[in-house]
């Protein structure tokens, strides 16, 4: 493929894939980044379906973490997307790298939808008495497109 | 023979348990270390802030436990699955060194300063920071494992 070859031929890329501490280095920021950041989103939804963080309303949990999770996701998808470049004629071909674009911007449509109708209405949440149906699907759809997302990011290492 | 035990042999035979078993562990540490990042988060002031460290350990720790059990049975079934590999690798030992020292720091001084009342702000922040710093390390060491053979 040879778009894929040219994005790899980029000089700074091939010689970031064949660094031996550039490339783990990225990829170790990238899943400590999934760490740090996955456990907000899961308390973000977790809250939402009022799992836990119970004595916190919606509005406190939503809003402290919003920084965090955005700091967060833009290093993991900024490291994400060099670990790929730099193998793009490997990735190129790769069903699940893409079925795991195909996610990611699922999550981007995900975002779209639900946070005008409930990660911004948050303070309308915490006065219903029970959580809308609504933000609970939110939630679990969230909690299953990460999933599916970092399941897909394993996988791509297992197609050949 | 350690090279010759059943769950390594399921690993190796079996085309999706090797997958799913770093799946596992991966997933696993993921929940395990955020949960205890949303603790030191707290202690560093930086959200969450309407509620004490101590009431989100409390909220937080059984999650972590939970998951840390899933990331070392998997690490064990994964470690049995190479156990060559694993034994002449640089890096292996010294991720097991920091993962003991991150797990004993988590149940002692880690919690007993996020269960303090009034802790003062710098042992908090140092807490966390300690805290942070060893499981990113463990992180840090998992990759290195991998690549440095």
């Amino acid at each position: 493929m040879p778009t894929a070859h040219s994005i790899q031929s980029i000089g700074s890329l091939t010689a970031f894939s064949e660094s031996v501490l550039a490339y783990p280095i990225v990829l170790s920021i990238h899943l400590a980044c999934i760490a740090l950041f996955g456990g907000m989103i899961l308390a973000t939804d977790l809250r939402l379906l009022g799992v836990t963080f119970k004595s916190m309303t919606i509005t406190e949990v939503v809003t402290s973490l919003r920084p965090w999770k955005r700091v967060g996701g833009t290093i993991m998808v900024a490291m994400g997307l060099l670990l790929a470049a730099s193998k793009a004629e490997t990735y190129a071909p790769n069903p699940f790298f893409w079925t795991k674009m195909i996610i990611l911007g699922l999550i981007g449509v995900h975002a779209l939808i639900f946070r005008p109708t409930v990660y911004s209405k948050t303070e309308e949440l915490d006065r219903s008495p029970v959580v809308p149906a609504k933000a609970k699907f939110a939630a679990i759809l969230s909690l299953v497109l990460w999933t599916t997302m970092f399941v897909m990011g394993r996988l791509i290492a297992y197609w050949d | 023979m350690l090279l010759q035990n059943a769950i390594g042999d399921a690993l190796n035979n079996t085309e999706w348990a090797f997958a799913l078993a770093e799946c596992v562990h991966i997933g696993g540490f993921a929940v395990g270390i955020g949960s205890i990042a949303l603790v030191d988060f707290r202690m560093l002031n930086l959200g969450l802030r309407h509620e004490t460290a101590g009431r989100i350990l409390r909220y937080t720790e059984l999650w972590t436990v939970v998951a840390l059990l899933f990331v070392i049975f998997s690490g064990v079934g994964l470690f049995l699955s190479q156990v060559d590999v694993y034994r002449v690798n640089l890096v292996f030992p010294i991720k097991m060194y920091v993962l003991a020292a991150a797990l004993i720091y988590n149940f002692t001084v880690h919690r007993k300063v996020a269960k303090m009342e009034n802790p003062p702000p710098l042992l908090s922040k140092l807490a966390a920071t300690v805290s942070l710093l060893l499981w990113v390390s463990v992180v840090f060491g998992g990759i290195f494992t991998g690549f440095l053979v």
